[in-house]
């Protein structure tokens, strides 16, 4: 058995367990990105760093052992600010938005780029359901709305905006039969105000990132102002280029910089060109810009000898996550794209659908 | 000429020599190297190196069919091909100028030489090659000829001490210059023999252009019928003067000339030896005579210098050192084993087959005080220690030899010129832990250093040093050659073991160390290459002979790289404890030029500048960590006050920033956001508060790095803003005191112009009016600050002076 401390507290535990295991069963919370248990330790992502103040040395808890007479330090000010900074860093570098600017407008906060993609799917009725869920009221807030939504959206830098107002009275109409928005109480309108959520921002949308995000739209031909049947909903709803991060409530570096209050960086590095790229047999999308390295996709289907899978390619600042280079992206990950997707600690993996 | 040329290829851009290759060649040669080197996932990096020295490059279909005749997958064989930088996906030139970008070639102006070939090659951020396809420029991390800085490489040629307008000479002499083949070894045994000639053939004297004089003393030995023995010896350490050229005549008097010109040999081989045919004889004393009276060169070239005088400088350089590593350098030829073995080598490595068991070697090696020479100072005894405790199907041995810190090149020498010392060295270290495995791990930059390795290797198989029985005992011992693809963060061992393993060299956290768990999971011990040729004079001698040397905590002696501006540079074995300024003052007889010295760099991306003010610092590695800098693995460049700290700071981080091998967060990102931050303030833009954050920021990634290549990497940033702070200031002023950095700088005319024109001449981008008999002008808004008129002008007329004054 090896004696040790955490924040002062003596433990004892079997030789070769790792100081995040150990943490983990003595009650304490270390936040990880680029770990999972069951596949092979990596440590790139560095949040889970601790202190041995034997040592003085800040050391990775998810690879680091414990060792005899260690003086751990968990949650000490020195610990959380390097973490901090380790989140800083590769926030710097993640070139995302975690909410589209339609949503962020919204008064109601409704979730547009998501209704948008049910809209895509026909499912018409989750589309209304979402709307209706977000404010918890039976009434659609669009029809009192100047529609600031549209004069937000990123598609109006393109040719025009989506007609988001449109589209979403119609569903509302075709879905309820009824136009309540007289009944709309004017003091029910303010929601109440949600605690301020971490954000990614990116200012300005680049011209290049604009060509990638068009990637995903339907043809300019597809559009159409006037909703008027579910094909033209559809095919509007498809002109959307889907600005906000479909992962943008399951990110965990959206919870750990919300969690240690890091400010979003101001100027952010773009480590390699902007590009969004689609598997077209099994609308798996990798955004390299969403990618924060940690290989978690790629340790993941190591033992895959049977189907191209992920790999890291280049070195140092601009090594990326990659198909590789003898495959096409649509012929990576045939049968597992679900798990990495599942596995990203971020956005940067997703399903078009 | 080659220019006319390659203007006139400008208009027919298309005419290129090198055929592109057919998809059933590239399988044919994939399938040649696969049947030789194996099919295993290891062995894609010497597969991708093999593929590569056939086709020039790694088309993606070579990448595809190496995956299916393997067992490669496509994700590893694009994650190693990116990760190396040796592997290229698109084709390159026929011949390769390399550029070395290491520390004293930076300091010495190989910005400014990379920046004229690619104008006078027309080469740009668009394409690799030249138009004709001839030429392609890589720009490398360093060659290891430091003394002779700024080197620049074309194929196997260098040139040395290369000037930014001689660009175009150098390229039509390497298309002018054919190989010339001769056989060195021809001598008449039965005949006496007149004399022997050593010649140094260690990289820097190659670079300096020993094989021309080798090839003029071939010539001459058969012009006058000469019975000399011609002793090809490795580096002496004199790099600064190659070459360097020994005569010991039949009366065993040794003379030694330094500098060395093709013209000269003639000259001195006759001062020495005296033809043997009287009709030559006495016309070589007529035309002697003549020319004395009728050139003034004769009289004061080095010829004609009393012997005391010619050496003294010499024996100054060489005065101060103590060879341990180096012993016997500049007598004994690296590939001859024979002479090895008669000047005492392989006995320490019997003494220990013979008379000593496992654990008293170790011990000699825990007493002696040996630390690893690779840049930690691990203790090399608790090293081999953990190795012979822990237990293993099979244990390995490997030598580092990936020296990557640019301004270090002492395990190249070392492997070089005592390749059978390393080898010795890393025997004893497999025998006293127990390992029957052998691996040398050398970069792919010191082809030399390989070549002479295998030869080494295989002398020592066929004399049975090497194999199933080691010198007739029970111990068996076989050692292989890997040849490292390009990546400095190999240097790390758990790095480098990934890399044996044909992975990305990516470090992983340790424990688990390689001594208990490295290559294929197995025990795997990792030495420096100067530590292991250490080990054969600690046997031999003992321990306390060792440890009597140095200081407290730091034992016996260390090799170092002695470059940058310094009169006398060169490779120097120093006992630990002398100061930085005994080594400047009276081993490299000072800063070079009459410049004042401003700082000693030490340690390479991982050290730091340590001041004039702490020149007295011994060298130790506590002491040198306590400075902030660092042992590293031995490079030293001397500044002077023409450099510039935040220059050298922004150098180090590009280094750092591309070998980072871009794993953990604070490396791979911190290092951008220093170099970002340290880029601005090289051109004036950053504010006084950046340089707070800078500091902040260089304190999370020291904390925050997963390996040492990480946590060092902000030394000299930090050491910058300890010592020479007030220059960082400067910066955010606008103002670079030292005049380095361009963007701070122009360049202007004065008054002592005479109107020569040659500065007009020779601007590239033609900013100077061509004004005869006029004082001449720069056009500030062309100008590229490239340099070249003020190393042109005659006068010393124009300078360069800050731009915001």
């Amino acid at each position: 058995m090896i004696k040790f401390k955490i924040n002062n507290t003596d433990y004892e535990t079997q030789e070769g367990s790792t100081i995040l295991n150990v943490a983990k069963r003595a009650g304490f919370n270390i936040p990880t990105l680029c770990y999972k248990e069951g596949l092979p330790h990596y440590s790139s992502c560095m949040v889970c760093m601790v202190k041995d103040n034997r040592t003085n040395n800040f050391i990775p808890s998810c690879s680091a052992l414990v060792q005899e007479g260690m003086d751990i330090d968990i949650s000490g000010d020195e610990v959380i600010s390097l973490r901090s900074k380790a989140l800083e860093l590769l926030l710097s570098e993640h070139r995302a938005e975690c909410e589209a600017p339609c949503r962020v407008v919204c008064p109601a906060g409704y979730d547009i780029p998501l209704m948008n993609r049910l809209i895509t799917e026909n499912d018409f009725e989750g589309a209304v359901r979402l709307s209706l869920e977000a404010t918890k009221e039976s009434v659609l807030h669009c029809f009192e709305c100047k529609a600031y939504c549209e004069n937000a959206c990123r598609r109006k830098k393109v040719d025009i905006q989506v007609s988001i107002r449109n589209l979403q009275m119609f569903i509302y109409e075709s879905h309820t039969q009824k136009r309540t928005g007289d009944a709309l109480d004017k003091k029910q309108n303010k929601t109440d105000k949600k605690p301020r959520r971490f954000e990614s921002r990116i200012g300005k949308m680049e011209l290049s990132e604009q060509k990638e995000w068009l990637k995903e739209c339907s043809e300019i031909l597809k559009r159409s102002v006037n909703i008027t049947d579910r094909n033209s909903a559809s095919g509007e709803a498809e002109s959307c280029m889907h600005c906000d991060c479909r992962a943008k409530d399951n990110c965990k570096l959206r919870d750990l910089s919300q969690e240690y209050s890091v400010k979003d960086p101001k100027d952010k590095l773009v480590n390699s060109p902007i590009v969004k790229k689609i598997n077209h047999n099994t609308g798996l999308i990798f955004e390299n810009a969403k990618c924060i390295k940690c290989g978690l996709c790629v340790r993941l289907c190591e033992d895959l000898n049977e189907e191209p899978a992920l790999c890291f390619i280049h070195r140092g600042f601009v090594s990326i996550i990659s198909e590789p280079l003898t495959e096409d992206f649509d012929n990576v990950l045939k049968t597992r794209s679900n798990e990495v997707i599942e596995i990203c600690p971020t956005g940067a993996l997703s399903k078009m659908k | 000429m080659y220019f006319k040329k390659l203007k006139e290829t400008n208009i027919h851009a298309s005419s290129c020599d090198c055929q592109p290759t057919s998809v059933q060649n590239i399988f044919s040669v994939v399938d040649e190297v696969v049947a030789f080197a194996g099919r295993e996932p290891e062995k894609v990096i010497l597969i991708l190196q093999e593929v590569q020295k056939r086709l020039n490059y790694l088309p993606s279909e070579a990448l595809k069919y190496i995956c299916k005749v393997t067992e490669i997958t496509p994700g590893q064989i694009s994650g190693v091909s990116t990760f190396y930088s040796q592997f290229r996906h698109i084709p390159s030139g026929k011949h390769t100028i390399k550029i070395c970008s290491g520390t004293a070639c930076h300091v010495k102006g190989a910005p400014l030489i990379s920046d004229a070939f690619k104008r006078v090659l027309k080469i740009d951020e668009t394409r690799n090659s030249s138009p004709d396809n001839l030429f392609s420029i890589e720009e490398v991390a360093c060659l290891g000829c430091c003394t002779l800085a700024p080197v620049v490489q074309i194929d196997e040629k260098t040139y040395g001490h290369v000037k930014p307008t001689q660009t175009e000479e150098i390229i039509s002499d390497f298309l002018n210059s054919g190989n010339k083949s001769f056989s060195l070894f021809e001598i008449d045994e039965n005949k006496d023999i007149d004399a022997e000639i050593r010649i140094g053939l260690g990289s820097c004297c190659v670079a300096g252009g020993s094989k021309e004089i080798l090839s003029e003393i071939v010539d001459l030995k058969k012009k006058y019928n000469l019975n000399i023995r011609l002793k090809p010896v490795g580096c002496v350490g004199v790099c600064n003067q190659t070459p360097l050229l020994e005569i010991v005549s039949r009366e065993n008097v040794h003379s030694r000339y330094t500098n060395v010109s093709k013209h000269q040999v003639e000259e001195i081989l006759l001062k020495h030896i005296i033809p043997r045919s009287l009709n030559k004889r006495i016309k070589h004393k007529i035309y002697d005579f003549v020319d004395t009276f009728l050139s003034d060169d004769k009289l004061t070239s080095q010829i004609n210098i009393p012997t005391e005088q010619r050496e003294k400088y010499l024996n100054n350089f060489l005065n101060y050192q103590v060879h341990l590593a180096t012993i016997n350098s500049g007598i004994v030829t690296p590939d001859s084993y024979d002479e090895y073995v008669m000047l005492g080598g392989f006995e320490a490595l019997k003494k220990c087959l013979n008379q000593l068991d496992k654990n008293s070697i170790v011990e000699i090696i825990t007493k002696s005080g040996l630390r690893g020479r690779g840049g930690a100072g691990f203790p090399t005894g608790k090293k081999w220690n953990i190795s012979m405790m822990t237990k293993g199907d099979a244990k390995y041995v490997v030598c580092n030899g990936d020296e990557g810190d640019p301004g270090a090149f002492m395990d190249r020498m070392l492997l070089e010129s005592f390749p059978y010392r390393v080898i010795e060295g890393m025997m004893i270290a497999a025998y006293a832990t127990g390992a029957n495995e052998g691996i040398f791990y050398i970069r792919a930059e010191y082809p030399l250093a390989v070549t002479r390795v295998k030869n080494a290797l295989k002398h020592c198989y066929e004399n049975g040093i090497l194999g199933d029985h080691v010198s007739g005992s029970e111990f068996k011992f076989n050692i292989k050659i890997f040849e490292g693809a390009g990546a400095f963060v190999c240097g790390e061992e758990t790095a480098l073991i990934y890399s044996l393993e044909g992975k990305r060299g990516t470090p992983h956290l340790r424990p688990p160390y390689p001594v208990v768990k490295g290559y294929k999971g197995q025990p795997t011990l990792v030495n420096n290459v100067e530590t292991l040729s250490l080990v054969p004079w600690i046997i031999a001698n003992g321990a306390e002979a060792f440890n009597s040397i140095g200081t407290e905590k730091s034992k016996g002696t260390k090799v170092f790289a002695l470059a940058g501006k310094i009169s006398k540079g060169g490779l120097i074995e120093v006992p630990m404890g002398i100061t930085i300024r005994e080594i400047i003052e009276k081993i490299g007889d000072g800063v070079a030029d009459g410049r004042t010295f401003k700082a000693v760099q030490i340690g390479g991306p991982s050290g730091g500048c340590i001041p004039v003010s702490e020149a007295d610092t011994p060298i130790d590695y506590e002491e040198l960590t306590k400075m902030g800098a660092m042992m590293g693995s031995g490079g030293m460049v001397v500044l002077d006050d023409s450099d510039c700290m935040v220059d050298m700071a922004k150098y180090f981080l590009t280094f750092t920033h591309k070998q980072s091998c871009g794993k953990c967060t604070f490396c791979r990102i911190g290092t951008k956001q220093m170099l970002n931050i340290i880029t601005r303030l090289s051109e004036g833009k950053a504010t006084l508060v950046e340089i707070d954050d800078l500091e902040k920021l260089c304190k999370s990634v020291k904390d925050g790095s997963l390996c040492g290549l990480g946590k060092t990497s902000p030394n000299p940033v930090l050491t910058g803003l300890r010592y020479f702070r007030e220059e960082y200031e400067a910066h955010t002023r606008g103002i670079c005191p030292a005049k380095k950095c361009k963007d701070l700088i122009k360049y202007v005319v004065t008054d002592k112009c005479t109107g020569c024109t040659k500065c007009s001449q020779d601007c590239p981008v033609k900013a100077i009016p061509f004004k005869p008999y006029e004082k001449h002008d720069i056009d500030q808004l062309i100008c590229t600050k490239c340099d070249n008129c003020r190393i042109v002008c005659p006068e010393n007329a124009i300078e360069i002076v800050s731009l915001n004054d």
